[in-house]
């Protein structure tokens, strides 16, 4: 069944999986990983080589000018080859956030290089929701004052700057961080699914020109982002929750028991096959999600919403039944299906939860 | 936040994120809404109402059949040259996608959604100027025998006989699930003319007469009272050679086209997206017991969600058609998932009625009833509807045999 994919959107896929299928194997990943390497920099200037850096940045600054679709198509691939360099956290923040900042024309073609890697920093430890955050950006005399912690940074050990949400008298505002500012005391940690969290306590001075956004710009781009982040992690659930599918009709294919291939027993081909129909009704959805957005539909955050719900509820029962239905092999470390299993699980709750979702869907009415 | 019926009306019409309708097509939609708002009796309307199946009353379904044929509109999906409307897929899916909306009855569809196909393709030029003006003009009402006490799911094992003497085929046997045998004139077969080779190459596919002699119609009541499905028996019934569809043996192929023509021609969100409208004024029905749940709108919600890539996805299968790509088991996907999805709208409805949905009272079920029922007649249809809802994964190939299907061919297990 065909995606209605453009010229342009079929040769970006093409070249990126090729790419990924190449560079990226998954036990480098596994060796890397065990050293503490989490993002490779190699890996980043060959994303930024390839363009996928520049895709979500406006040709005017030296970007491709590209859409949530083109987005998708690397996200759906990132969830696929289990890619721990924080590729839809960089495009989101800069799409939603620096994208329409004041600063986007300095910013802009350093992220397109790959020498800037931004990530937004939004949730705390102590906070009654994400969206009103505690940590507060003050003037002051010596310029503006940013105090608060930021918990659970995903890939926030790879980033250079953080692109912070902070309460201002002015309402809400982000902030531009450098990771490696004096004031900035970070902590990280590995994280379940390969990469390397962190957590961060600003108390620091900046000049003005660190404030991206503030008050109502501020929190049309919060919104923009959320929105863009839940298709995009959809997507990477996508095709996390395809290649673990693929992996359990391979496996059981050639697991013999019994005298027969595991593949052979009806109990197990119509489980496989329900696993299917949901990933190709969870596609169909994301997909308009993008096209809806890409177009600006009237219904574009309603769809979004709808996708990661489908997806967050469609990705987990399909990676729990491809451990259930590889046996023993699946619980290994080794063994890759596990990896998607625990990908999918991570993107469940980052930047916003199903529940989040689904009571956001409802709030919103259909155009 | 749950807003007005009209709001619903206007909400279930398509939502296509990726390919908005063109503002022609809301001309030619203006046009079929204007028609049935002329054509559409209160008394038709009402059959539409109480539609609890497939099937609306037979009378009412016919009499819309009429005149939909006489507009010219009787078979929009077939060809011209046979009677069709030339229209375009979008604009075939705004006119059934507004008869569902506006309440139109059901025809008995056998003949039309069927057997027309199999006849354009396979059959002999006398045979299509026989048979088609009939079926179109629903003059001539057509059932499928298809199914047999002994042959569900497995098909092809099936044994009633039609055996070459002269000219004419002698039929021994019984089919059921003859939805609707008890209204037809004429039955299209599934027979055995070969038992010496393997089940699928022996099977050849007749059209009979209903009133040829030792030809016995026995209806039976479905779980919810009403007389839709019958058992058919033939006792030495003599067809005519010249009604074999196909060559002889080759009743299978027939048969199998048919599953071609439907692929992505099925579209089940328009009735599931009505279902949601339903849903929705459940929820803004202060009386309705789903204000006593509290789960209640997440999970309207989160069917609609599943509705929604429904509708995406018969989108996607529509654009790949007409792309040129037919493979995969793609109407199983969508068949499974559809009837699914209409279960569970099925089961939240009478979880809204509660007690009000326990009347009995299938006189309300008749368009020209307008008498006192016993509880909403709303909530006396939901039942009904529920109770049915339990065949749609049973019909045109079980849930299990449609999942045995994408197993086969997508997964290649």
């Amino acid at each position: 069944m065909s995606a209605h994919m453009t010229e342009d959107q079929t040769l970006l896929q093409d070249a990126a999986e090729r790419y990924l299928r190449d560079s990226y194997d998954f036990n480098q990943r596994r060796e890397r990983i065990a050293e503490g390497v989490y993002s490779d920099p190699n890996q980043w200037q060959a994303f930024a080589e390839m363009g996928w850096l520049a895709l979500p940045v406006d040709e005017e600054f030296g970007g491709l000018g590209m859409g949530t679709r083109e987005m998708a198509i690397l996200a759906e691939l990132c969830g696929q080859f289990l890619v721990t360099e924080p590729l839809i956290d960089a495009m989101t923040s800069t799409h939603a956030i620096i994208g329409v900042s004041q600063q986007q024309q300095s910013l802009l073609p350093r992220v397109a290089e790959g020498e800037l890697i931004p990530i937004a920093a939004i949730d705390e430890a102590e906070t009654a929701s994400r969206l009103t955050p505690a940590t507060t950006l003050t003037q002051t005399d010596e310029g503006w004052h940013l105090s608060g912690a930021k918990h659970w940074i995903s890939a926030g050990a790879s980033a250079t700057h953080l692109t912070v949400l902070a309460q201002s008298a002015d309402g809400l505002a982000w902030v531009l961080v450098p990771t490696a500012a004096n004031g900035v005391k970070c902590e990280h940690f590995p994280t379940h699914d390969g990469r390397g969290g962190m957590n961060c306590q600003f108390d620091l001075v900046l000049e003005a020109d660190h404030i991206l956004l503030q008050g109502q710009p501020a929190s049309d781009a919060l919104e923009a982002y959320r929105t863009l982040a839940m298709t995009l992690s959809s997507a990477e659930t996508l095709g996390a929750t395809q290649a673990a599918l693929n992996t359990t009709v391979d496996y059981t294919k050639q697991r013999v028991q019994f005298g027969q291939p595991l593949a052979s027993f009806q109990a197990l081909q119509h489980r496989m096959s329900n696993m299917l129909i949901q990933t190709e009704l969870t596609r169909s959805l994301i997909y308009a999600a993008c096209n809806a957005a890409d177009s600006a539909h009237d219904d574009a955050a309603r769809f979004a919403r709808a996708a990661k719900v489908k997806a967050t509820t469609v990705g987990r029962s399909v990676s729990q039944e491809a451990i259930q239905l590889h046996g023993g092999i699946a619980t290994t470390d080794e063994y890759i299906v596990g990896h998607f299993f625990k990908r999918i699980t991570a993107l469940e709750s980052w930047v916003c939860s199903k529940g989040e979702a689904l009571k956001e869907f409802m709030a919103l009415s259909p155009s | 936040m749950f807003s007005s019926a009209e709001h619903w009306t206007e909400r279930i019409r398509t939502v296509n994120a990726s390919n908005p309708i063109p503002t022609d097509h809301e001309t030619f939609r203006a046009s079929i809404r204007a028609f049935l708002k002329e054509a559409l009796t209160p008394e038709l309307v009402r059959a539409g109402e109480r539609t609890t199946s497939v099937f609306s009353d037979f009378e009412a379904g016919r009499r819309w059949q009429s005149i939909l044929h006489a507009k010219g509109w009787g078979a929009p999906e077939w060809p011209m040259e046979h009677g069709g409307t030339g229209w375009d897929i979008q604009q075939r899916y705004i006119f059934l996608e507004e008869c569902k909306l506006a309440n139109a009855p059901n025809p008995v569809m056998m003949g039309i959604q069927m057997l027309g196909p199999m006849l354009m393709h396979f059959g002999t030029e006398a045979q299509k100027t026989q048979f088609l003006p009939g079926i179109i003009s629903g003059d001539d009402v057509w059932c499928q025998g298809y199914s047999e006490p002994g042959s569900g799911s497995d098909l092809a094992s099936l044994k009633t006989t039609a055996d070459l003497d002269g000219d004419e085929y002698v039929v021994n046997g019984t089919k059921i699930w003859t939805s609707m045998a008890h209204h037809s004139n004429w039955i299209f077969c599934l027979v055995r003319t070969d038992k010496n080779v393997k089940p699928q190459a022996g099977i050849s596919f007749l059209l009979i007469d209903m009133a040829t002699p030792g030809i016995t119609v026995a209806p039976f009541s479905s779980l919810d009272g009403e007389v839709e499905q019958c058992q058919v028996f033939f006792e030495n019934v003599r067809v005519p050679a010249a009604n074999l569809l196909g060559e002889e043996h080759q009743g299978w192929t027939v048969a199998k086209y048919l599953l071609e023509f439907e692929r992505g021609g099925q579209h089940f969100t328009i009735e599931l997206k009505k279902q949601l409208g339903k849903l929705q004024r459940a929820m803004a029905n202060p009386n309705s017991r789903a204000v006593d749940d509290p789960t209640y709108a997440y999970r309207v919600a989160e069917t609609e969600i599943d509705v929604m890539a429904l509708e995406q996805t018969e989108l996607r299968i529509k654009g790949s058609l007409s792309a040129g790509d037919n493979s995969g088991a793609l109407s199983s996907l969508v068949k499974v998932s559809g009837t699914e999805l209409g279960q569970r709208c099925a089961e939240l409805l009478i979880e809204a009625a509660g007690q009000s949905a326990m009347p009995w009272q299938s006189e309300v079920l008749a368009p020209d009833y307008t008498g006192d029922t016993a509880a909403p007649t709303e909530s006396v249809t939901t039942m009904a509807e529920y109770i049915n809802s339990r065949a749609t994964t049973i019909y045109g190939g079980t849930a299990e045999i449609q999942r045995g299907i994408i197993a086969k061919h997508v997964l290649g297990l």
